[in-house]
């Protein structure tokens, strides 16, 4: 397991090193206890099944977007243009329905992640590029591109039965939870349960040692790539489906605050550690931190100051736990 | 074919053609680029529009030449759009009070002070790899941004809003020296020369590159990597403040979101200038051909009328294919 906790172990194991070790490992599951606390106090509609099951509902678009990049994340890359390739997918899956049924250019609108994905995969995996530079630049052409199609204006989607995919609810709970719940779970087994999720994790772990082991490193890696990009556009479909438009805004910050609650959860830019149910911890931290601050009626500004002051803690603090493994400073 | 041909031969015209396509990839793009659009389109090369390309380099060309030292020590800045927007807005604001040279010192000394803090979140972290560093600016960006944002109320502040003397930053945005060169253009040259002698002549200068070539072994070495890293953030915070200094003294307006675009231009321009992002390669003068490159690059396509939007998805693709020329080089 974590390097941290064995190390927290052989050293006298007091109470205060534990302690620290499980806050370390935990990051997310701290920020959350620590909200759930203030919220207990706040004398708000918070523990409210509406309030939480909407919490859940809006953060559902990025808890989606989070699984595929948590897979790329884990085989040590990342991904920066699901932020694009929300937009462009979210826009295509409108656009497209002017020529061809809904089902269709949903499918279609997927298709375009997944090819995306796959030059991602292409240029960071097999020609060995850094992948965080290639996929910011693949996901600030991917927001020209989004512009372009819009001419930087929302589109209006005409057809009622697609905005209900985003917005209906089955008994109560809403579609777009189910959809996460689906993905979750799909992404859990792949990651646990079969020999690709285990390759991955061998990949990020050490990738020249996964490789004279004999595992397909270029296929297994460039797949999550793939993954990741049909993950954003299935998300990118779903967004517009809930909002009822495609606008070229959406995508700004999304590929960043993703990223970064994939770390927070505890999924490390080390690769090889971290899993799907941390990221979905990691990103609730930022679903739950927006939903308590409008509970609070905090002004946006400071709403803005504290999600920055939360992302700066948490990487800190995920760089500051490897410190000691690593062979300088 | 013909780079074959040209290698097997191996005179001297060949080798430095060879060394001009391999090294010098930019200066070639930029004469093409010249060349067709000066074709195209002859409103390209008067004088109107060449001063033009002159005070459209300036803001952009201060933070790229502030991120080269990032990128050369292997790290790299996503910040340099928060430190902007606060500069900007706290510096427009104190024109008022306190007089216009205390205001653009405080606007330098926030830059700086906006580099130290990134860098101490760096250094107290230990984060050594691109990636942490992205997020970790990304971060500080963020709270600048939101600091800017609560200084400023929100508020567009303009320049003939306060009654104090403001010739400084009006000779700064839209002054003339001689003929058509702008006051912001022998700014440019000033601290282009200061830079060049500092990254090239000086131990920190060097000692920045090595760090960024291989830490490990810059540090068994002797060279205080921590120092370096302290100081490529400082000269870069720096550097940004200069850039939005001179984009508001321009515009005359400070918004609050005035920085934003900035950081990923910056990289591009200097990437594509050919500063590696393995670190340890590259000058502030490739920095220079990169930008000149872009501004040129927008110009001529706002010439011939390609849209905004379209530019941006010309600058990912160049950005895309600068990293992957890069890299092949390497192999």
């Amino acid at each position: 397991m974590s390097g941290t906790s064995i190390e927290a172990r052989s050293s006298g194991s007091g109470v205060g090193s534990r302690l620290y070790s499980i806050i370390m490992r935990q990051k997310a599951l701290v920020a959350i206890g620590i909200m759930m606390v203030v919220m207990a106090f706040s004398g708000t509609q918070f523990y409210t099944a509406y309030n939480l099951l909407d919490m859940l509902n809006s953060t559902s678009i990025l808890l989606i977007l989070s699984f595929g990049v948590t897979l790329t994340i884990i085989a040590g890359g990342c991904d920066l243009s699901i932020g694009g390739i929300l937009v462009v997918s979210g826009i295509l899956s409108i656009k497209l329905q002017a020529f061809m049924p809904m089902e269709l250019a949903i499918a279609l609108a997927i298709l375009f992640g997944v090819l995306v994905g796959f030059v991602n995969g292409f240029l960071s995996v097999h020609q060995k590029t850094e992948p965080f530079i290639i996929t910011l630049g693949m996901g600030l052409l991917l927001t020209g591109v989004a512009q372009q199609l819009t001419d930087a204006h929302p589109v209006p989607a005409k057809n009622p039965a697609f905005m209900m995919i985003g917005n209906g609810d089955f008994h109560g709970v809403p579609n777009l939870v189910i959809i996460m719940v689906v993905c979750f779970a799909l992404a859990f087994w792949l990651m646990r349960y079969t020999q690709f999720g285990r390759n991955l994790y061998a990949i990020g772990g050490d990738y020249e040692v996964a490789r004279y082991s004999g595992i397909p490193v270029v296929r297994t890696k460039w797949l999550a790539f793939v993954i990741s990009g049909g993950g954003a556009a299935l998300a990118g479909f779903l967004l517009s489906s809930k909002l009822n438009t495609g606008s070229s805004i959406y995508g700004d910050l999304t590929a960043l605050v993703v990223n970064c609650g994939v770390v927070v959860g505890g999924t490390s830019f080390a690769g090889g550690i971290g899993g799907i149910p941390q990221s979905a911890l990691g990103l609730l931290v930022f679903g739950m931190l927006d939903n308590v601050m409008n509970m609070l009626t905090i002004e946006s500004y400071y709403q803005v100051l504290l999600k920055g002051v939360v992302i700066v803690a948490i990487i800190w603090l995920d760089c500051f736990a490897q410190k000691r493994k690593r062979e300088f400073v | 074919m013909a780079e074959i041909a040209l290698r097997m031969g191996k005179n001297p015209v060949a080798r430095a053609a060879e060394v001009l396509f391999r090294d010098y990839l930019v200066l070639v793009m930029i004469a093409v680029l010249v060349a067709i659009t000066a074709i195209v389109e002859p409103k390209f090369l008067t004088e109107r529009n060449l001063t033009n390309i002159i005070r459209q380099f300036g803001p952009l060309m201060m933070v790229s030449l502030g991120m080269t030292f990032v990128i050369l020590g292997n790290f790299i800045d996503l910040s340099v759009a928060g430190i902007m927007n606060l500069v900007a807005v706290v510096a427009i604001s104190l024109i008022g009070p306190w007089g216009q040279v205390p205001a653009l010192l405080m606007g330098l000394a926030i830059g700086a002070g906006c580099g130290a803090l990134n860098a101490a979140a760096i250094l107290t972290s230990g984060a050594l790899t691109q990636a942490e560093a992205l997020f970790l600016t990304f971060g500080m960006s963020t709270v600048f941004s939101a600091f800017a944002l609560l200084y400023s109320g929100g508020v567009t502040q303009h320049f003939w809003e306060t009654k104090a003397s403001k010739a400084m930053f009006e000779t700064i945005g839209s002054g003339t020296v001689v003929g058509p060169i702008s006051a912001s253009f022998v700014i440019f040259l000033v601290v282009l020369v200061i830079l060049w002698v500092f990254q090239t002549k000086t131990t920190e200068g060097r000692a920045i590159s090595l760090t960024g070539g291989n830490k490990t072994a810059a540090r068994l070495s002797g060279i205080r990597i921590k120092r370096s890293i302290f100081v490529i953030y400082v000269v870069c915070g720096l550097m940004t403040a200069l850039g939005a200094i001179i984009l508001f003294s321009r515009t005359t307006t400070a918004t609050p979101v005035l920085g934003a675009g900035f950081e990923t231009n910056a990289i591009l321009a200097v990437v594509v200038g050919g500063t590696t992002l393995r670190g340890g390669k590259g000058s502030v003068l490739r920095t220079v051909m990169g930008v000149l490159l872009l501004i040129l690059m927008s110009n001529c396509l706002d010439l011939i009328g390609v849209s905004t939007y379209l530019q941006v998805v010309t600058k990912g693709a160049i950005l895309i294919l600068a990293i992957w020329l890069d890299n092949r080089k390497q192999v």
